[in-house]
């Protein structure tokens, strides 16, 4: 059996609860231990890097040093959290003295860095496997237009690692296996506007805007997020987009896990469906009431 | 009198280094600057000096703190007197406001804050080079 | 004596840990500025914020807002012939102004990073609905209703926390960062 260190981040504490449950749900019914870490800390998300690096790396590796000591992989469902960690990850490997200077600050938690463990993001995980997943699709999502939304720190700025940054395919493909019909979404990787949505709602609305746009055009009935902060965007700021711009705009925004959740059969409320302001569209209503009777 | 002291200081503001540097060079001592932390360890590695006049925050952080770290575990450097000048207090009000620069677990022979005062940046500088001659002297003379 | 040390030099020396290429390698290809999803809302784009501290212009630079309007989307980045990392660029300059004191008053972004730092070092979390409040005043009177709406409807769907979480061992958390932040007593 699988087993990660599951770093869930602030977000999923409340916010993105939806999320959280949805996780954990899909990857017991996969055969996947998430262990969540013991005493996690925030992972400093953009802000930290705005005031101070070294100590932006510094909340990561205690993250990541309290995974090695549970000698497990850390995975983060976030994609703010998991560019964050990945990067501290990759970043202090390389830098001895700043690895150095990192552990020493760690020393007064009893913690230590060492590099030894990955940082994955969990859609990655999930999607690695998709014999395992098409195995607990009981209850596809058949007919249900899905618009995969990538974002932007899955996959940047990792160019520098071989991986296909710009054409990824794995999210189409991980939908594919739930029996859902993944849209050809012009935008899968194009920004939501992240923390602009505080500190420039005007640029931020636009980007929902132009995201939302392009869902209903390529003929998506659903968004599908792998990061809180994306969805939160996507979905809870739609009235205040047409307000805006005059449009209307009623576009469900779920997380992947709660489709997978659905399609594997688990009982909605056990994947927070029902927290949502936009309602599922009907593909999805009749796989939510087949989770009742299973 | 020995020969002319040989100064180094560290710090990314080219504007005070400026100034700081034309004190100190009245002062008859020769001074180089460094303007990033990664510069500033390649001097100190490559020349003798017998200061070293250290900023904090620079780069992508206070890695002054850094810098004063590793010198303090380099056996050829370990005696270097330092003098950090600083306005980290400034730069960080907002995360502590109204509270003490605290290097308590580096060595650093001296701590001000920016601004300094001209006559006490050449009295500090003067009195560190000497205690740490005077130190020097007695490991010397200890060996003998 | 003048200084010799030019902005653009400044800059290098913020980002000497970073791994791209210097700004100077820049050959105005326009990639960045073309696939910025925030360049229409920038006063100048990164293309040409480039090319402005290449040249040196400081004041010019400190005046803009641009860096401030960065998503972090690293889309720049990604795509740039030169191997320029323009967002960890950007995050420079953030620390370069914030550091500084030197940004526009009204920009909300440096009291928001202030504000989340904060609260981080407090608890060890972050916390949403503290950060609303707290920022609350930068708004005006429109955006102020509209965030409450949300907040409110948040909270009525059980989604933002009632209580700031805080970490545990936060006796050591908070010693930790003050061996990388050397303020505060000890
Ligand atoms: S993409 Fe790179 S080379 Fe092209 S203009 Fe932007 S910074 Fe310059
Ligand atoms: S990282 Fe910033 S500057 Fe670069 S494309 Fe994204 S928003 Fe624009």
């Amino acid at each position: 059996m699988k087993k990660f260190a599951y770093y869930p981040g602030c977000s999923l504490e409340k916010m993105a609860q939806s999320y959280h449950l949805s996780a954990v749900e899909t990857a017991r019914m996969l055969g996947v231990e998430l262990k969540e870490l013991d005493d996690w800390n925030c992972c400093g998300a953009t802000a930290y890097f705005h005031v101070d690096e070294l100590l932006a790396h510094t909340l990561c590796a205690r993250n990541l040093a309290m995974a090695e000591a549970e000698g497990m992989d850390l995975v983060a469902p976030c994609s703010g959290c998991y560019k964050n960690m990945h990067a501290c990850n990759a970043h202090l490997k390389k830098d001895r003295d700043l690895a150095e200077h990192v552990n020493f600050a760690l020393e007064e938690d009893n913690l230590h860095f060492a590099g030894k463990i990955k940082v994955r993001h969990l859609i990655e995980v999930f999607a690695e496997d998709l014999a395992a997943v098409k195995a607990k699709a009981t209850n596809p999502l058949t007919g249900l237009k899905v618009a995969p939304y990538y974002g932007c720190q899955i996959l940047r700025p990792r160019k520098f690692e071989h991986e296909n940054v710009e054409e990824p395919q794995y999210f189409e493909d991980l939908l594919g296996a739930l029996g859902a019909t993944p849209v050809d979404f012009r935008l899968k990787l194009r920004c939501c506007g992240a923390a602009l949505i505080i500190t420039n709602r005007e640029a931020a609305l636009s980007m929902v805007r132009n995201l939302l746009q392009n869902a209903v055009d390529s003929g998506a009935d659903v968004i599908a997020t792998a990061c809180p902060l994306c969805q939160v965007n996507l979905e809870c700021y739609q009235d205040q987009v047409n307000a805006q711009f005059g449009t209307n705009f009623s576009v469900p925004v779920f997380y992947f896990t709660q489709l997978m959740g659905l399609a594997m059969g688990i009982p909605t409320k056990q994947l927070g469906v029902g927290t949502e302001f936009v309602a599922p569209p009907p593909a999805m209503l009749a796989a939510c009431r087949k989770t009742a009777v299973v | 009198m020995s020969a002319q002291k040989q100064l180094l200081i560290i710090d990314d503001d080219p504007d005070f280094v400026d100034g700081i540097k034309s004190i100190l060079v009245k002062a008859n001592y020769k001074v180089d600057a460094a303007y990033n932390p990664k510069d500033g360890w390649a001097a100190l590695e490559n020349k003798k000096y017998d200061l070293l006049l250290l900023d904090v925050m620079m780069g992508r952080g206070a890695e002054g703190i850094m810098i004063a770290r590793k010198l303090g575990k380099d056996a050829r450097l370990r005696n270097l007197p330092v003098l950090i000048i600083t306005s980290i207090r400034e730069q960080m009000a907002f995360l502590f406001p109204g509270e003490a620069v605290h290097p308590h677990f580096v060595t650093v022979d001296e701590l001000v804050e920016k601004p300094v005062e001209p006559k006490m940046l050449l009295d500090k500088v003067a009195t560190l080079i000497k205690t740490a001659e005077a130190k020097a002297g007695h490991l010397a003379e200890a060996k003998k | 004596m003048a200084t010799t040390v030019t902005f653009s030099r400044e800059i290098a020396n913020l980002l000497h840990a970073a791994g791209g290429e210097p700004v100077s390698s820049c050959m105005q290809c326009g990639t960045c500025s073309g696939t910025c999803p925030v360049s229409d809302f920038m006063d100048v784009r990164p293309q040409r914020l480039i090319r402005m501290i290449d040249a040196g212009l400081k004041d010019q630079v400190m005046a803009t807002r641009s860096f401030w309007y960065c998503a972090s989307c690293y889309q720049c980045t990604v795509r740039c012939p030169r191997g320029i990392d323009i967002a960890e660029l950007m995050y420079g300059l953030k620390r370069y102004t914030i550091w500084k004191k030197q940004y526009p008053e009204d920009l909300i972004g440096p009291a928001f990073s202030e504000t989340f730092v904060k609260n981080i070092v407090r608890t060890g979390r972050s916390y949403e609905p503290v950060l609303a409040t707290s920022y609350f005043f930068t708004l005006g009177l429109k955006e102020m209703l509209q965030e409450a709406q949300g907040a409110t409807m948040l909270m009525l769907k059980g989604r933002l926390p009632v209580l700031p979480a805080r970490i545990k061992r936060l006796e050591n958390f908070k010693r930790m960062i003050k061996r990388i932040i050397p303020i505060g007593d000890e």
